[in-house]
């Protein structure tokens, strides 16, 4: 990462330093091309953009396009500089180089070292398939918000083994039981996560053709069990550095 | 020039093998590819050569959804059409007239969620439609009342950088797909779920993991983050029990230094099994044989495309054979059953990537791309042919093929993979082959001579998928949003209608109460490999859309 001091940049660095980010992360892939052309997505030389709009699309993303936010995937001078460099492709010769709105950025969180940082990895392991915490856990932006936000951290391995889950509940629907997660029992439909197995799944049923009855014989140790007791520690020091009490 | 196949042309009769039956489709249009043999062939010959000049629109759908253009390709199944849109709208259409039965709008994912706006297609089984969505997750909704019944995410997009954009594919009790993700850091697969209840059946990783058959083909760690990404829709032969699938390319894609150990040969196996087209299990996703079509391809060249399976007298035998073109035009022919070679041909004129393939279709004079150069490479990783499918008619024994003439000029370089993000390493404008004025075809090839029976040029690029009929018709569209049919048999051209948009979708023929009908997705792409080709012809100004028109011959003159 650039470490900018405001006093210590001008202009032409900038947009240097934002044509560099630019061909790192917009001039890849299908996406844009080569300083700005044609590419998979369109053309951005030349296109009478203003700064405002360029700054808002950066950092938010279009809706319904190829264009993500890059608020959580670029730092602020990242993005500044980037913001810069596009204002300069449309003919701003003399750019905002100041930093983006703070709060179009989603903060990511404190840098992770040590044993956090292997936390953080193990979490989220693609090596792992389906058989990784992130495929029912959303933390620090990462993860499929299966189960609800983690709120409180076991304080040890041997806690995290003993999680109890009362909310897991015993659903039967069509003389199947499964043990579930419901999200809704409306009128409509009742709709539930399946946890029969990984990844789980969310099914929507008749009101009348799913009964659920508290307690299950799911349980939270079964499903870490590829995980060795180091590797829990680092994710638990892993969601102690991230997840605030 | 093409490699002259081992064997010799014995000309097609009428067969009773499996695939001769099955490969047709008739009042249905039941999967992606017609059948789950992918000929995109209809039996019905309604429509034809002597009628087909009375060809007209009967009713049109507007989607209403035009962030991208009409990809899909409509299933038909009883009278009722499926259809689904960029943004994951899905219809179901009285086949016949268009009214609308029911619709399903998935919600919009959140912005930061990265990947493809783009679907080609549902598919239909167990009482159910089935879909994937850009924010990564595998849908089912009710067939009858379009009510959600489950969904289950295959992977968090914002993770892998990978989402499905495929038409799922119905197999027996369970509904497999593939995913995007091949040109970045990612490890490529394919997964199957259970119709019924959304639960997990199998998942096949492209790159095998630590202590599997094939790991050692990739070079460190590399495997993690390999590509491969199977990205379009499989065959099922049901009497082998197998499902076929083209993988995607290795990542990356322009540089090979971080993949490849030195010294490999290339002549063999490398960077198993990108690039590849694979027979796995189709109740365990075991792998059961792979043809590797590009070792070490450094010039993204997926073999993700469709796999035709029909069977074919060769040297005196009828055979069950595999057709599958990998994206330099580079076609394969093998037994399906094994996966045996039996011969190659290659599509575009202009081929500067390889200068030749042996009898056993070993790849000869690679011109690969290098670190702090810029190589003209033909064809251009856009394709010789896209996504966009051929066709095969049994009638004529011809694959029909949109064929582009692009280059790209390729400079590579060595950037370090990032997990989920963008990992093709390199830049590739592109620009028309050298000593050409047009820049596409429409060619019909025999696959068992490796012969092309004929060839029609087009000034721009095609990017629309072929539809052959039992009428000996062969329908496609341009660019300019003009829809066409050729004879099957000469390529002449008998029948056109300007449907208002380009065309980069699929045509489906189906029948409702014994009349035929066409049905054309119109609409011209604003992303990816539509707009990189869009960016030669700057003049040019193809209009978007998302508007399905169905053609049938009028009331009276049947």
């Amino acid at each position: 990462m650039l470490a900018l001091s405001c006093s210590a940049q001008n202009i032409d660095d900038v947009v240097e330093h934002g044509e560099q980010v630019f061909a790192k992360s917009c001039a890849t892939g299908y996406c844009h091309g080569v300083k700005g052309g044609a590419g998979g997505a369109p053309r951005l030389v030349g296109r009478h953009f203003d700064q405002a709009y360029i700054s808002n699309v950066v950092t938010r993303g279009l809706p319904d396009t190829g264009m993500p936010s890059f608020a959580a995937k670029l730092s602020r001078p990242d993005l500044a500089a980037v913001i810069a460099y596009v204002a300069t492709l449309n003919g701003i010769t003399n750019p905002n180089i100041g930093l983006p709105d703070a709060s179009a950025t989603i903060p990511t969180g404190p840098a992770l070292t040590g044993e956090a940082a292997r936390g953080a990895q193990l979490f989220r392991d693609a090596v792992r398939g389906f058989g990784r915490c992130s495929t029912c856990h959303e933390v620090g932006g990462l993860g499929i918000s299966v189960a609800p936000p983690i709120a409180k951290v076991p304080a040890s391995v041997a806690d995290l083994k003993a999680l109890a889950t009362p909310n897991v509940k015993t659903g039967t629907m069509g003389g199947e039981s499964m043990p579930v997660l419901v999200l809704s029992e409306g009128k409509q439909s009742a709709v539930f996560y399946d946890l029969t197995s990984v990844p789980p799944v969310q099914r929507n049923a008749d009101p009348g053709s799913v009964k659920f009855t508290n307690g299950s014989n799911w349980r939270h140790s079964s499903v870490i069990a590829a995980y060795n007791d180091s590797e829990l520690a680092a994710i638990l020091t892993y969601m102690r550095a991230i997840i605030q009490p | 020039m093409m490699v002259r196949m081992r064997f010799c042309l014995i000309l097609l009769s009428i067969s009773s093998a499996l695939a001769q039956d099955a490969g047709a489709t008739r009042a249905d249009w039941p999967h992606y590819g017609g059948t789950q043999f992918s000929w995109r062939y209809s039996a019905l010959d309604q429509i034809n050569t002597s009628t087909v000049k009375a060809l007209t629109p009967v009713w049109m759908f507007q989607t209403g959804d035009y962030a991208e253009n009409l990809q899909a390709t409509p299933i038909v199944v009883d009278g009722v059409m499926y259809l689904i849109t960029a943004r994951a709208r899905v219809f179901a259409l009285d086949a016949a007239t268009g009214r609308e039965i029911w619709r399903y709008q998935y919600p919009e994912p959140p912005r930061n969620v990265p990947g493809f706006v783009g679907n080609r297609g549902v598919a239909v089984g167990d009482g159910k439609v089935f879909f994937g969505t850009k924010d990564n997750y595998m849908v089912a909704v009710d067939q009858k009342t379009g009510q959600l019944a489950w969904r289950v995410n295959v992977d968090d997009p914002r993770q892998c950088g990978c989402n499905i954009t495929a038409a799922p594919l119905v197999v027996k009790d369970k509904v497999i797909v593939g995913g995007t993700g091949g040109d970045g850091a990612h490890r490529g697969y394919i997964t199957a779920f259970n119709t019924r209840n959304g639960r997990l059946a199998w998942r096949w990783y492209v790159i095998p993991g630590p202590g599997e058959k094939g790991h050692d083909t990739w070079k460190g760690d590399s495997w993690k983050f390999g590509g491969g990404s199977p990205w379009l829709t499989g065959s099922f032969d049901p009497a082998l029990n197998l499902v076929y699938w083209g993988t995607g390319n290795a990542a990356s894609d322009f540089f090979d230094g971080d993949r490849v150990i030195a010294g490999a040969d290339k002549g063999k196996d490398v960077n198993l099994y990108t690039a590849s087209v694979v027979a796995l299990d189709a109740d365990t996703g075991k792998l059961r044989w792979h043809y590797q079509e590009v070792p070490d391809d450094l010039w993204d060249y997926d073999s993700a495309y469709e796999v035709l399976l029909i069977d074919r007298q060769i040297r005196g035998r009828m055979r069950q054979i595999l057709v599958h073109m990998n994206k330099s035009g580079l076609t394969s022919v093998l037994d399906r059953a094994t996966g045996e070679f039996l011969g190659t041909f290659s599509v575009p004129e202009v081929r500067t990537w390889i200068s030749g393939v042996t009898e056993d279709g070993k790849l000869v004079g690679r011109n690969e791309p290098q670190l702090g150069k810029t190589l003209t490479i033909c064809p251009s990783a856009a394709g010789a042919k896209s996504w966009n499918s051929m066709a095969y008619s049994p009638r004529t024994g011809f694959l029909y093929v949109p064929v582009n003439e692009i280059c790209n000029d390729i400079t590579s370089n060595d950037r370090a993979p990032d997990e989920g993000r963008g990992y093709m390493n390199g830049e590739f404008p592109m620009k028309l082959a050298p000593g050409r004025t047009s820049y596409s075809h429409v060619d019909a090839w025999d696959p068992v001579t490796g012969k092309r029976a004929w060839s029609v040029p087009y000034k721009y690029v095609l990017l629309a998928s072929m539809l052959a009929t039992a009428g000996d018709l062969v329908f496609t569209g341009n660019p300019e949003g003009e829809f066409f049919a050729l004879n099957a048999k000469s390529g002449n051209k008998l029948w056109s209608y300007q449907t208002g948009a380009g065309n980069r979708g699929s045509p489906v023929s189906y029948a409702v109460n014994g009349r035929q009908y066409i049905a054309n997705p119109t609409g011209w792409p604003v992303a990816v490999v539509g707009a990189l080709l869009q960016s030669l012809f700057p003049d040019q100004d193809w209009r978007s859309g998302s508007t399905l028109v169905v053609f049938a011959l009028p009331e009276g003159s049947r």
